[in-house]
């Protein structure tokens, strides 16, 4: 699987998708900001508790069909 | 254990984010669909999202993400604004100035909630700039609509072997392109969904 896909783009160049280098990936990496498993958890349930809308979000909001 | 690597041929490469013990490639991709819901309490699939975003974390893996979600998630809060106010008709009132204060809290708070997520992990942002071409290679090849397109060459270009998602577009790629992780209501979709 892997490397059927990693094969598919390294030869593909008429437009499809390839992989960026390993070094333009390292430049774009992040890095956590959070570490501990305590942190990381805290951080989770501050980003995905409490945000409540009135009505129902659905595809074509965020210009999706 | 379900794995990328040992998956049933019946699979398609489409698997349910509720198994528990799925495998996670790293890095895994984000779509702008599953973000939605796990950040907004009040939508049908938070629950599962929220957990698969748990799962993510205690794997261990990182996350790669196109600049186009956090553009999507704006407007996302923009249109809640308006139809929060205007129901059905809120696209007509696109230019109305008075769900503007209220979409501007919402946007900050939804892009708030959305940095703390990317926050909590190892992350690849992938700016569109740099996959545009692949996009349209997407969107020719399999018929994928642009926005997809571009969340797909991102993942790719970043060298996700998966993406999760809770829009089924997805699937028109073939599973060597892209695995597809969503819920499990769309699982029979999205494998009907793959070319063969």
């Amino acid at each position: 699987m892997v490397s059927s896909m990693e094969s598919m783009a390294k030869t593909q160049t008429n437009g499809r998708p390839e992989p960026l280098s390993p070094e333009r990936l390292a430049e774009l990496r992040r890095p956590a900001k959070y570490k501990t498993p305590e942190e990381k958890r805290a951080a989770l349930k501050r980003a995905t508790e409490g945000l409540r809308v009135k009505v129902r979000v659905t595809p074509d909001m965020y210009g999706r069909r | 254990m379900t794995s990328a690597g040992a998956r049933r041929p019946t699979s398609r490469g489409v698997f349910a984010i509720e198994e528990e013990e799925l495998l996670l490639p790293d890095p895994i991709a984000l779509d702008t669909s599953f973000v939605v819901e796990a950040l907004i309490a009040t939508q049908p699939l938070h629950v599962v999202c929220r957990v698969f975003l748990d799962q993510i974390d205690a794997s261990g893996v990182s996350i790669t993400t196109s600049d186009l979600l956090s553009v999507e998630l704006a407007e996302a809060a923009f249109a809640i604004a308006l139809k929060e106010r205007w129901g059905s008709s809120w696209r007509r009132h696109r230019t109305d100035g008075r769900a503007r204060r209220r979409a501007g809290r919402l946007l900050d708070d939804t892009v708030a909630r959305y940095e703390t997520v990317l926050a909590s992990k190892d992350h690849i942002p992938v700016p569109v700039g740099e996959v545009t071409n692949g996009a349209r290679g997407f969107m020719t090849a399999y018929g994928l609509a642009s926005c997809d397109a571009l969340h797909a060459a991102s993942a790719v270009a970043a060298g996700a072997k998966a993406i999760v998602t809770i829009d089924t577009g997805f699937a028109f790629l073939p599973s060597t392109a892209l695995l597809v992780y969503t819920d499990r209501s769309r699982v029979a979709s999205c494998r009907n969904k793959r070319p063969h």
